[in-house]
């Protein structure tokens, strides 16, 4: 059970007809977004106005116009450059941490399917990793490390290895009952085939699906530790370190927090909308 | 109940040991001598040396994990560098006013998310469905920090109605309250989604399960329906999911607390973190892994006090 459950697994076929309707302008819009963010990070060093380090004190916080689209900073660096390289910095450290920690995840899940007696405990293992939340991971690798976005992307990474497992072990049951499961075994096929091409690559669909809903989540994770101080040192452009640079100027330049935040929102936003969609169509009642 | 305490306690007891061993193990993977950071960067050598025969560095390992149980179980959580103060006196302050956070953002949270689920649920596919789902997607995907923002900028600078300079006095004073609103808003804000939609699934599952369809086949009217038959039984999942998520859904304390200078753990933790003041760090981080073990612990026999069939 996630937080995110919304049960819609159990709807019967008429209203799930219905809301597949309606939900198709939301998706649409999920993908499109989604799609002009990614597009525009990856392509930050060509579509960015300025340099992102650029200072300018002659111009500090601008409010957004024609020179500056976004406004600048208190530095007079150009925000909608730093937000493009932000965001780039932002998405290359959730999603390294994301497949690492899904990948240790995912394998110790069906391990635990396919190797019955290893079960008790990696189950317990996922268990106690689950009942911390995963600022505390956070928190902990940064007071070890100090502060540096290589602690927060482990943290990140750690986050994901027990939800993941959880979904992993859940779905390998479902496949390991699977007759062909059964003839694969029969006819000789050797463990890892078994293992790999078998059980973890039927798999896939779920883990998938869960990883979409998840991600928005460790994006949000990452950027809240980045937000404390924890990550990317203060000059980087991270979209949480913006977000927190914004604070001492709230209130006469709240365009300097807003847009990055916003920008954080709309990433989390399409990305858990269009996971609860996917959800939704490969309706299994795992997630 | 005496039985299922005792068993509870018994599974918990490994989740703890591990989160001190975890605790131990932090100093000691630490780049550097674990003795000089915790003497402080300006200690002279005699004081490093003195702190390392103190924490028996120079022992084995197991050793000096035993050594640590030891301190940690009879609570000596050693000083901060800062304060020079004992960390468990630091921390025994800061538990207050998490506390006090907490409870107050619950306590506005968690009657609005299940009415919410419950509406949602009653109306399923409906408008008012599609609109709080909506809203509750929305609100999972914020940051905390700009929910913090927006509200500061709303009611505490354009309307000056609440203030959100830190702790103004003990909660049962007007200028406690007043202190406390915005960040317990802030944090009941972010909960508001995540239970709204544990509610509407916990109560649409049982408004499909066989007893509700056999009231409503023999006549009880619709209200009753999904009062008596669907949220009475849909209560005991909501309040096992809500509480399980809890410690999860209050991870954002943390940068509340520091946004709104609130001086409880997190802050106490994010600010030795920032300090390289390892053993209140280490002790804090030590305090939380504690309160999300004892939540769970709660929730758990919450659970079987309410369904009588699990004890």
């Amino acid at each position: 059970m996630t937080p995110t459950g919304t049960g819609q697994s159990i709807s019967p076929r008429s209203a799930k007809r219905r809301r597949r309707a309606k939900g198709g302008v939301a998706t649409a819009m999920a993908v499109a977004i989604l799609a002009v963010i990614v597009g525009v990070a990856l392509l930050a060093p060509v579509l960015a106005p300025y340099d992102p380090y650029e200072v300018d004190l002659s111009a500090a916080l601008q409010p957004p116009g024609s020179a500056h689209l976004l406004g600048t900073d208190m530095q007079g660096r150009d925000l909608l450059s730093r937000i493009m390289y932000g965001t780039r910095l932002t998405l290359l450290t959730s999603l390294t941490a994301l497949v690492s920690g899904s990948v240790v995840g995912a394998l110790l899940g069906l391990a635990a399917v396919f190797f019955p007696s290893s079960d008790a405990v990696i189950g317990r293992l996922l268990d106690i990793l689950l009942s911390f939340p995963a600022i505390l991971f956070g928190l902990a690798l940064g007071a070890s490390l100090g502060p540096g976005l290589l602690p927060v992307t482990i943290a990140l990474s750690i986050a994901t290895v027990p939800e993941v497992g959880r979904i992993a072990r859940a779905a390998g049951l479902t496949i390991a009952r699977q007759e062909y499961m059964q003839s694969g075994r029969a006819i000789g096929l050797g463990k890892t085939t078994l293992f790999f091409k078998y059980l973890a690559w039927n798999c896939m669909p779920t883990i998938f699906v869960f990883l979409t809903l998840r991600f928005g989540f460790i994006i949000l994770l990452g950027a809240g530790l980045n937000f404390l101080g924890l990550g990317a040192a203060p000059p980087a452009a991270e979209l949480g370190v913006l977000a927190a640079e914004g604070r001492n100027v709230l209130a006469f330049a709240p365009h300097v927090a807003t847009y990055p935040s916003l920008t954080i929102f709309l990433l989390v936003l399409s990305l858990n909308v269009l996971g609860d969609v996917l959800r939704d169509k490969l309706d299994k009642r795992l997630l | 109940m005496l039985n299922v305490l005792l068993s509870r306690l018994f599974l918990s007891l490994p989740v703890l040991i591990g989160a001190i061993f975890f605790g131990f193990l932090l100093l000691r993977v630490v780049p550097g001598d674990p003795a000089s950071l915790l003497a402080g960067q300006s200690a002279s050598a005699d004081v490093v040396a003195r702190v390392r025969t103190e924490m028996g560095l120079d022992e084995p390992w197991i050793l000096q994990f035993v050594h640590y149980f030891g301190q940690v179980t009879s609570g000596d959580l050693g000083r901060s560098i800062i304060s020079n103060r004992p960390v468990l006196d630091e921390l025994s302050e800061a538990l207050g006013p998490t506390v006090e956070l907490v409870l107050s953002a619950l306590s506005l949270a968690v009657p609005l998310g299940i009415t919410l689920g419950v509406i949602a649920a009653i109306y399923r596919g409906g408008m008012l469905d599609r609109a709080i789902m909506a809203l509750a997607v929305a609100g999972i995907s914020l940051p905390v920090f700009w929910v913090a923002y927006m509200l500061i900028l709303i009611l505490g600078v354009q309307w000056n109605l609440l203030p959100f300079t830190g702790r103004l006095g003990p909660i049962w004073t007007l200028e406690g309250l007043q202190g406390l609103a915005l960040p317990a808003l802030t944090a009941a804000f972010t909960l508001v989604g995540p239970i709204a939609r544990i509610s509407r699934t916990a109560v649409l599952e049982t408004l499909y399960a066989e007893h509700v369809r056999l009231a409503r086949a023999k006549g009880v009217p619709e209200h009753k329906v999904v009062v008596k038959h669907g949220l009475r039984n849909a209560l005991l999942p909501i309040v096992t999911l809500v509480g399980l998520q809890i410690g999860h859904l209050l991870g954002g304390t943390v940068i509340i607390e520091t946004i709104y200078a609130w001086p409880g753990v997190g802050r106490l933790v994010v600010g030795a973190i920032m300090n390289s003041d390892y053993a209140t760090a280490q002790g804090g981080l030590l305090l939380m892994a504690c309160i999300f073990v004892a939540v769970n612990l709660i929730v758990d026999l919450l659970y079987s006090t309410l369904d009588p069939r699990l004890s």
